[in-house]
């Protein structure tokens, strides 16, 4: 069973609990069929991701067919009714895109999807708080066009002139289910733990096979770390019970304490440091255990 | 003439031809007051010469005759502009212009140099100074136009003597590095005839006759004395025979001659060039550095001067590691690593070094003597440069005694390099070169590294390319007398790989078929001097001309039947690739078991093995992909990717054993890969091995993975299982410190906290 931990609680409850979080996945054309299962797989597994946050309700998906200019766009616009200045608002676009040194475009059945229509679409929205990942070649283009306060933009190139089909995208879509890339080990990726992997991923398939690395991931707004993108292992229960909640504050607190503990390494001799940090674990340690034991009992009960 | 315009087209590089500031020039020079001063030079008077030169340069002569003597003084700047100036003067003065572009090329500028003589020769098409020159700039780039400037000169078409002189010491040179040493013979006494009629000094034809007989282990004259004698501070009469052992592999005799050849004519600035670069063939740093900086300070032109000093520059980043013996007998292993991947190469690479040694020691007999020094380079262009000065070069390691250099498994796409295999193949280099005193033939050598690659390295399989069947299928392959040729002179696309493979059947073939100990035999008589045949005959006791027709025999009977459906083979794998495109796997399955009935042992990036898997990975049959990738792997393939799936199907089907011999070859190919340690390090701590798990949890944290919680985790489950409590201890707070809420770190330290801790629970964490 899998349980709220306390990184998220600390860091991602605000975004998480306190505002609604609205997702539009858009699977462009593939092209190739290696693409298509390619796309449709990374669709799957932000989809997964976001499911695992935010109520399916406000999870939105355009597969390849339904996912046109006109869709996307009257799909960001129905939102501004139902979204406000706290929510968040992620956008995630797979596919390919091109840039010919005047017009970034993202591939679409019909007319192309372009960095102006979204930059505009994006503008209108009263979230205050937004995301875009646009995995395709060429998306380095949009990032002057797209760059905001208040908006993280995730870009899988670092121009429009990185042209070949990109990589990135499978690896992000990929950290959302790998526990590797949950560098903290709180079972929830964040943008920034993504962005993270997927990169890496990217430059060391480069550099193994000797080639020269045809994209350069971006990554651009500073609260990466702290929007979530995926829970590791799914949706989480509400805590009803008072025991339970009670413990969980304990360790929140305690957690908080960590964290201190953490910044002040370097004003303490290192032996100091290795001493509390063992204090404060062995507490944590042992509170988590008391946490599962509790929920251990609450779910025999049910 | 067809002979020598067939040595000269593809001669090997001419290393030596440099070697000399200032040639002597054989009548390309008439100005008398030159002349006089030359005279002087020649005979050895060097201060004689040098004051002569400096009076030329300071009195009222020609730009021409300013020119000659600025360069004499080694002044090449000063000659330079000289030379302009004389051009200036005197447009149609080509004889002035031909030694303009003879400056040129002496300075490492054949570009300009080849412009020089190609405008002289424009409107002075008998131009035989300038055809020369041309010839010998070509000959150095391996280009084949050499032919056409130097045929006109030997079939007098074109006559001059000098040039005809010139010519002849060329085609010497050529001779003496392709190993034909009677045409090489038979191109020094036209050059004596010609320089006893014209009086011209007979050095380089000494030290030619000299080197000659170095490589045919004769004597026919004590040509360096006569050469002392005529000019005692003449380096070349130790530099030129040196540049044949260099290219013998010859490289302590040749560091003694390179020695003698700067302490006589100290300003040899190439002499101190190639004295450096053979010293760090023979570990010999600081002497190494030292003969560098002087030839850099001499001649700042050499790239091959400033490459080697740039690379040694480097070495601030590299690692030094020691690995010493349990044992009097047994010699130190040194490697030399690029610091961002000693940790994880080298114990490996230790392990491969130490393993080889035992296996060539029993077999060839012979014990090291020395340390080996290992050496790998991330940057294959510095592996090159470590090995020939320049970068450019096609191989993946080269031995030089008990140094090896190669590059590093960062070096190339683990899909193209098996960089064990390849130690394991320097390493029976370092014997044979080592048991034979350098004086193994290059087909032979490469004989048994590939056999020995094949037989005994670490992924063993007789590993043949299709290139190869291709060219013995067009009966390619070489008699063995002329088998060195293939690596040295190749004459169409991918001979050398042929000629390594040959190499390596003809091993196969003596040690099946003659004799077991019939390899160690023939080091022995090449150790006593031999040339290849005389080893032949004595140790098999065969002509060279019958050892080829058992041979053939051998190929026939190994590979004939195969040979006879090489279009087959390749229609079917056309066939196959079809089938995948279009999804048909059952049909692959079909045309894949055809191609793997016809040969087995094939398991190259093409092979039929890998189609197989792949189709019956698609079409949902686990165990028969299992069953198809074992069988690849045991004949030696190496995909790490299809390695990684066969590591995973044993892990499932419960063959752990399997699963981590599999990993070792993963390791062997893709050693740096952190995640693929942290797996293996997984499986073997799993199966109690916790010593060999820690080495591989270590690798991994060496490698900065992604995830380090994950990897200090995992090394302090490797400590605890060996008991190391506090050792464990200390790693779960360093991956805890990564990852607090990290619940099997969490667990494992209150295991550790609690009384009794057991270390044998350290897999029961998670």
């Amino acid at each position: 069973m899998r349980r709220s931990h306390p990184a998220a609680a600390l860091l991602l409850a605000p975004i998480i609990c306190a505002a609604e979080l609205h997702v539009l996945v858009v699977e462009g054309l593939p092209g190739e069929d290696r693409y298509r299962e390619q796309f449709s797989r990374q669709v799957s597994s932000i989809e997964r991701g976001a499911n695992s946050l935010t109520s399916s309700e406000r999870v939105h998906v355009l597969r390849t067919g339904e996912a046109t200019r006109d869709a996307v766009l009257a799909h960001i616009e129905s939102l501004q009714t139902d979204v406000g200045n706290d929510d968040q608002l992620a956008i995630f676009l797979i596919g390919h895109g091109s840039y010919d040194d005047y017009e970034y475009k993202f591939n679409l059945a019909g007319p192309d999807l372009t960095g102006n229509d979204l930059a505009a679409a994006l503008n209108n929205m009263a979230a205050g708080n937004q995301l875009v990942v646009n995995t395709s070649s060429a998306s380095g283009a949009t990032a002057e066009l797209l760059a905001a306060d208040d908006r993280i933009l995730v870009l899988a190139t670092k121009s429009g002139t990185e042209r070949h089909a990109t990589r990135f995208g499978s690896y992000f879509a990929a950290a959302l289910s790998d526990s590797a890339a949950d560098i903290d080990k709180n079972e929830i990726i964040t943008v920034r733990e993504a962005f993270d992997f997927a990169e890496r991923q990217v430059g060391d398939y480069f550099e193994r096979h000797n080639q020269l690395a045809t994209e350069h991931p971006r990554l651009h707004g500073d609260r990466a770390e702290r929007v979530a993108l995926a829970r590791l292992g799914g949706t989480q229960p509400p805590v009803v019970d008072t025991g339970l909640a009670e413990l969980i504050a304990e360790r929140d607190a305690l957690n908080a304490d960590i964290d201190a503990l953490r910044l002040a390494r370097d004003d303490m001799p290192l032996s100091e440091y290795q001493a509390l940090l063992l204090e404060k674990m062995l507490e944590l340690a042992m509170l988590e255990d008391a946490i599962e034991a509790r929920e251990a009992e609450l779910e025999t009960n049910d | 003439m067809t002979s020598a315009r067939l040595i000269v087209v593809l001669a090997a590089g001419l290393a030596c031809a440099g070697a000399f500031a200032r040639d002597i020039h054989y009548g390309a020079v008439t100005d008398p007051e030159i002349l006089e001063c030359d005279a002087k030079h020649w005979r050895g008077r060097v201060d004689e010469s040098a004051l002569c030169y400096a009076n030329l340069l300071r009195s009222e002569t020609p730009a021409s005759t300013k020119a000659e003597a600025a360069w004499a003084l080694n002044n090449l700047k000063q000659a330079n502009e000289w030379f302009r100036a004389a051009m200036a003067e005197s447009p149609d003065d080509h004889a002035t212009k031909v030694r303009w572009g003879d400056l040129f090329a002496a300075s490492h500028q054949d570009g300009e140099a080849m412009e020089i003589y190609r405008e002289v020769l424009a409107v002075d098409a008998g131009n035989a100074f300038a055809m020369m020159g041309a010839a010998r700039v070509l000959v150095d780039s391996f280009e084949e136009a050499a032919n056409s400037y130097i045929e006109p000169i030997l079939e007098g078409v074109v006559p001059d003597e000098g040039a005809l002189l010139g010519a002849w010491l060329l085609i010497a040179r050529v001779g003496l590095e392709n190993g034909n040493y009677d045409e090489a013979r038979d191109a020094l006494d036209h050059a004596a005839d010609l320089i006893a009629k014209n009086e011209w000094p007979p050095v380089e034809l000494y030290a030619l006759r000299e080197s000659l007989d170095l490589l045919t282990n004769r004597d026919t004259g004590d040509w360096t004395q006569q050469s002392l004698d005529f000019n005692p501070r003449w380096g070349g009469i130790y530099a030129v025979p040196a540049h044949f052992y260099v290219i013998t592999r010859r490289y302590r005799a040749a560091i003694d001659l390179f020695d003698k050849a700067v302490e006589i004519e100290p300003g040899l600035a190439a002499a101190h060039e190639e004295l450096g670069i053979n010293l760090l063939r023979d570990n010999q740093m600081t002497r190494a550095r030292g003969h560098l900086e002087m030839a850099y300070e001499r001649d700042p032109f050499s790239p091959r001067a400033v490459n080697t000093l740039r690379l040694m520059d480097s070495y601030v980043n590299f690692r030094l590691i020691e690995d010493m013996p349990d044992t009097d007998k047994e010699v130190p292993v040194i490697l030399r690593l690029h610091k961002d991947e000693a940790d994880a190469i080298a114990p490996y690479a230790i392990e491969i070094v130490r393993a080889s040694i035992d296996v060539y020691t029993e077999r060839y007999g012979f014990e090291l003597r020395e340390p080996v020094v290992v050496e790998m380079y991330p940057d294959h262009e510095d592996f090159a440069v470590r090995t020939a000065g320049m970068p450019g070069l096609g191989i993946l390691g080269a031995a030089f005694g008990y140094v090896i250099a190669m590059d590093s498994p960062s070096g190339r796409s683990p899909d193209e390099f098996q960089w064990g295999n390849v130690l394991w193949h320097e390493m029976a280099h370092v014997f044979t070169l080592e048991a034979t005193n350098h004086l193994v033939p290059r087909w032979f050598s490469e004989g048994v590294s590939v056999f020995e690659e094949w037989r005994s390295g670490p992924n063993p399989g007789v590993r043949i390319p299709m290139s190869v069947y291709n060219a013995m299928k067009d009966d390619l392959l070489l008699p063995i007398a002329q088998l060195d040729e293939g690596f040295v002179r190749p004459t169409y696309a991918n001979q050398v790989i042929v000629s390594y493979m040959q190499a390596g059947l003809v091993c196969d073939f003596i040690d099946r078929h003659v004799g077991p100990d019939k390899l160690r035999e023939m080091l022995v008589a090449f150790r006593d001097g031999m040339l290849s045949d005389e080893a032949i005959a004595t140790v098999i006791g065969v002509t060279p001309d019958e050892f080829d027709d058992a041979f053939a025999h051998y190929v026939e009977a190994e590979h004939g039947q195969f040979l006879e459906k090489l279009d087959a083979w390749h229609e079917t794998q056309t066939g196959i690739a079809g089938k995948i495109e279009a999804g048909e796997w059952e049909g692959a399955i079909t045309m894949a078991d055809e191609l793997i009935g016809l040969l087995p042992q094939y398991v190259e990036p093409d092979s039929p093995y890998l189609a197989k898997a792949r189709a019956q990975r698609e079409s949902g049959d686990d165990a028969g992909a299992l069953a198809t990738l074992e069988t690849y792997w045991r004949e030696g393939g190496s995909s790490p990717v299809w390695l990684k799936r066969l590591a995973d199907l044993f892990a499932d089907a419960g063959r752990e054993d399997d699963a981590i011999a599999v990993h070792r070859s993963i390791n062997l190919v893709d050693p740096l890969d952190s995640e693929l340690h942290g797996e293996f390090g997984d499986m073997l701590l799993q199966a109690g091995r916790a010593e060999e798990a820690r080495r591989e949890y270590e690798i991994a944290i060496f490698l900065q993975p992604h995830d380090m919680a994950t990897a200090w985790y995992r090394l302090a489950r490797a400590e605890y299982a060996l008991g190391n409590v506090e050792t464990s201890q200390g790693h779960l707070l360093q991956a805890l410190d990564v990852a607090p809420s990290f619940r099997p770190a969490q667990r494992l330290l209150l295991q550790l906290a609690s009384a009794g801790a057991d270390p044998r629970d350290a897999n029961n964490t998670e």
